[in-house]
């Protein structure tokens, strides 16, 4: 039960309980020194993301938040300054579709219906892969299941603070999210054993059969709580079952669906499903055919986190187009962009620069694709994701225009911390001097990581 | 007159050269007359070997380039097709050093797929242009981000992996796509080879890197013996039939002859180090390739004196590695005096992001113009084509591109192609389906 319901907000708390009752002690590494209470950015040009690009502008960090941003800041003479005159200052990139740090553990491909995984379980907070995430200026990322399952499992949410302990990196508070797939990946995993599912009919299926499943049991719990109510003291108690209680919670509403999807009559089927259980669909993930429905998407409010220009890998990925993005958007579709890789994942930034060549987006319409649309399908928009006076300081310092082919990430700070300075000698980190892992590279990634 | 096209008037070009033949708006040439004379006036030339010239022009006819200059001192002949690029830039027609173009369609579907024999390790025989399918839906998808010329290599999964061609990405079939059949010989020495763990299971020889390496010599000593025995045959005085031919050995021939370059795939410096004391011990003219993870040996690398084309950017560093070791690569072989290409494997391994690789190393210490090279000049010379590919010189073939921008920015947009002096339809299967759906993004919009 406890698996379930904490999440990783659960973590946290149990986290609190470890540092109430003694040391940290289990803390791996520890941060040297604490952050300065303020700090200022100035002369940058800054990208705020949601109130447009300010030249010559201050940010001001205080005790870890956004404090004040624009030309006339009134940041305290005690604060630490950071002069970044010809440099481009924006929030820190976020991932919304990553499975870095899970090794090989992306996929329980033996069920199509997985739902209490909890990739928590197999995070590696000394993955190589986060730290070259974070040397290209990402600084949250949605650690998702893979895609061999219908329903796959339960996310886990990062904040990039490489070097510090698995639950220091545990972003506080996020909302949980599930991992639903469809399309080719089930059907090939589950089709080459002569299980079902072997085409969509049968994927389909097995979602709807996993829902009646949990529906049945969550009415067996509520028949029991009645009787307890009415005061029965013979009523027996159904049995706890984690794969039941995970879907009835995705019943409840508690968890956001990330839905691994790609062809255009995927998301019509999909969007009925969720009418018909009652649950809402958060984003279509990849959604490379979403500029065919895109009009038809919009009114669901369901957002897509896409690729940029990938295309032509597998059948169901034979009608991309880089337009597709910039598409979407136009027929009103809340757009992110997406790594689902441990190569892209460190230039996501030119991933969105590419947005403007195909189809022609601002600026800022690029920007917003890995910042504070890929927040808000993690959950998170609220706190990260734009420069706004308190929101959380994840911040990078840029050499050029982030969105171009010559940008590099010099300083990236989370939570107003430098966790990465690229001025620095070795790796250019600034709290981590321990053994990094390979958590593997090929296992990183929906396609190659589906169980095979 | 000139019939002067503006740039929002390049579609209407491209509209009316398709009355003239409807073909011309799909991915295939089927139209044989010959392109007219063309202009390009207006825009900033990058010719690669003689600067940046603002306001340029470039005149084409019968295929080739016949004038480059600034606008003020550079004839415009007066039948010429204007296309006037002021504010764009222009350059020539990118040459990706190593691509699949033809060999795969989709990667997961295995019937599309003729990308390596992987019965054998030592497959000289197989030549890709046997398998080169001209009518790819990936080629118009590569050409119009300005890619317009290639090497079209087997898949790097064995010793000896078979031999390149060299394309053009415009024709009406593959007769004129091939510019150069077997072009040079696809060899690769590392880990990636060996058959251990693979369905076959480990029993079949080799499975270490020794044994790739005797079985890489135990072939060119077979060729060498083998063309001996034939000499030998060849002369008057020989008794008996002759011997029978050897396709696979007689395929080696001209490379042990160094008549034709090798293109030696090492990923690691000691792959690289290896791989290239093999190449010494028979002669063989080297192009390094996939060079990676080899910043421990980058003098080394220089003393060879071989051009190298340089393994993917992307490649992730060692756990032990910076973050930009992998990303830093060309510039730091650029700065020793090696000769770099690069090319589209690597990332997505999708072709038409082959500029924005050279612009990321720009990032990481590449001067402009070598980077730029890299994707043009360097790749033709290292593979013969130096006379007639590579920059905007009279009498070269009259392979240009006109963006909207620096063609290594991923903002860019190429606006026009233009190969063998065509004006090439700026269609592919994906802006048909852009084309298609548009209606719903404008229907929104109003």
């Amino acid at each position: 039960m406890c698996l379930i319901a904490f999440a990783q907000r659960g973590c946290l708390n149990l986290f609190a309980v470890i540092a109430l009752a003694g040391p940290p002690c289990l803390v791996g590494q520890v941060s040297e020194g604490n952050p300065p209470a303020d700090l200022a950015i100035k002369n940058a040009t800054v990208m705020t993301v949601t109130h447009g690009t300010i030249d010559h502008a201050t940010v001001w960090i205080h005790n870890g938040k956004i404090a004040g941003v624009g030309t006339s800041v009134d940041s305290p003479a005690s604060a630490t300054v950071v002069d970044a005159n010809g440099k481009y200052v924006t929030p820190g990139i976020i991932d919304p579709h990553s499975h870095s740090a899970l090794g090989d553990d992306v996929n329980e491909a033996t069920s199509p219906v997985t739902p209490s995984m909890m990739m928590i379980d197999a995070f590696d907070n000394t993955d190589k892969a986060l730290y070259q995430a974070l040397a290209g200026g990402v600084t949250t990322e949605l650690l998702l299941h893979g895609s061999a399952n219908m329903i796959g499992g339960q996310a886990v949410v990062i904040k990039n603070k490489f070097g510090l302990s698995r639950d220091q990196m545990l972003f506080p508070n996020a909302p949980r999210s599930i991992k639903f797939a469809s399309g080719e990946n089930p059907k090939r995993v589950y089709g080459r054993r002569n299980e079902l599912p072997s085409t969509r009919m049968g994927n389909f299926e097995v979602m709807r059969q996993a829902f009646e499943d949990a529906k049945a049991y969550m009415a067996s719990w509520d028949a029991y709580n009645t009787k307890v109510a009415a005061g029965d003291k013979e009523a027996v108690a159904p049995k706890k079952d984690l794969k039941l209680e995970a879907l009835a919670d995705v019943l409840r509403g508690k968890m956001y669906v990330q839905i691994h999807c790609y062809r255009a009559d995927e998301f019509l089927t999909e969007e009925a499903i969720a009418k018909e259980y009652g649950y809402k669909v958060r984003a279509f993930h990849h959604a490379l055919e979403m500029y065919k429905v895109g009009d038809k998407i919009a009114p669901t409010g369901t957002g897509i986190a896409t690729f940029a220009d990938w295309w032509g890998f597998k059948d169901e990925a034979w009608d991309a187009i880089p337009w597709n993005a910039v598409m979407s958007m136009r027929e009103g579709v809340r757009v992110a962009l997406k790594s689902d890789s441990n190569d892209y994942v460190r230039r996501l930034n030119q991933e969105a620069g590419k947005m403007i060549q195909y189809g022609g987006a601002t600026e800022e319409e690029a920007l917003k694709m890995i910042t504070l649309n890929a927040a808000w399908i993690i959950g998170v928009d609220d706190r990260v994701g734009s420069i706004d006076v308190g929101k959380d300081a994840d911040i990078v310092i840029w050499n050029a225009d982030p969105l171009s082919t010559y940008a590099r990430a010099e300083k990236v700070y989370v939570d107003g911390d430098l966790f990465f300075d690229s001025s620095l000698p070795g790796l250019g980190t600034t709290h981590f001097h321990g053994v990094m892992h390979d958590a593997g590279f090929s296992g990183a990634d929906d396609e190659v990581g589906d169980g095979q | 007159m000139n019939q002067r096209v503006t740039l929002a008037g390049f579609l209407w070009l491209c509209f009316s050269l398709s009355q003239t033949s409807l073909a011309q708006t799909g991915p295939n040439n089927t139209d044989t007359t010959p392109a007219g004379t063309i202009a390009i006036i207006g825009g900033k030339l990058l010719t690669i070997t003689h600067g940046t010239i603002e306001n340029g022009v470039v005149v084409m006819s019968a295929g080739k380039i016949i004038a480059v200059g600034p606008a003020a001192s550079t004839n415009v002949p007066k039948d010429a097709h204007i296309f006037d690029a002021k504010g764009m830039t222009v350059y020539p027609g990118l040459f990706d050093a190593e691509t699949r173009l033809g060999l795969t369609e989709v990667e997961a579907d295995a019937n599309s797929n003729d990308l390596i024999e992987t019965s054998d390790e030592i497959m000289p025989h197989m030549h890709v242009a046997d398998a080169f399918h001209a009518e790819s839906v990936r080629i118009p998808v590569a050409r119009l981000n300005g890619i317009t010329n290639a090497i079209v290599a087997p898949a790097s999964e064995d010793s000896i992996a078979g031999q390149d061609a060299a394309i053009q990405l415009y024709g009406r079939d593959r007769d004129a796509m091939l510019i150069r059949r077997d072009i040079a010989l696809a060899m690769n020495f590392d880990g990636s080879v060996r058959r251990k763990g693979s369905d076959d299971g480990s029993s079949k020889f080799p499975t270490t890197r020794m044994g790739l390496a005797s079985q890489i010599r135990q072939a060119f000593l077979d060729a060498q013996s083998y063309e001996a025995e034939m000499q030998a045959a060849a002369k008057p005085d020989h008794k008996g039939n002759p011997p029978k031919r050897d396709l696979k050995l007689e395929a080696l021939l001209p490379y042990l002859k160094g008549e034709k370059p090798v293109v030696l795939g090492a990923t690691e410096g000691y792959e690289v180090e290896v791989a290239m004391e093999i190449a010494k011990e028979f002669k063989l003219k080297v192009i390094l390739n996939h060079v990676t993870h080899a910043q421990n040996i980058l003098d080394e690398i220089a003393s060879y004196h071989v051009p190298v084309i340089v393994g993917p950017i992307y490649d992730a560093p060692l756990p032990s590695e910076r973050y930009d070791a992998v990303y830093s690569l060309p510039a730091e072989l650029q700065k020793r005096g090696v000769k770099i290409a690069f090319s589209s494997l690597g990332g997505s391994g999708d072709n038409r992001n082959l500029p924005y690789a050279a612009g990321y190393s720009v990032a990481y210490g590449l001067p402009y113009d070598e980077a730029l090279k890299a994707i043009t000049l360097n790749p033709a010379e290292m593979f013969g084509f130096g006379d007639s590919l590579g920059s905007l010189d009279v009498g070269k073939t009259a392979n240009v591109v006109i963006a909207n921008g620096d063609p290594l920015d991923v903002r860019t947009s190429v606006k026009q192609v233009f190969i063998n002096g065509e004006a090439i339809p700026m269609v592919s299967r994906q802006t048909q389906l852009r084309d298609q759906y548009m209606p719903l993004t404008d229907n929104k919009k109003n």
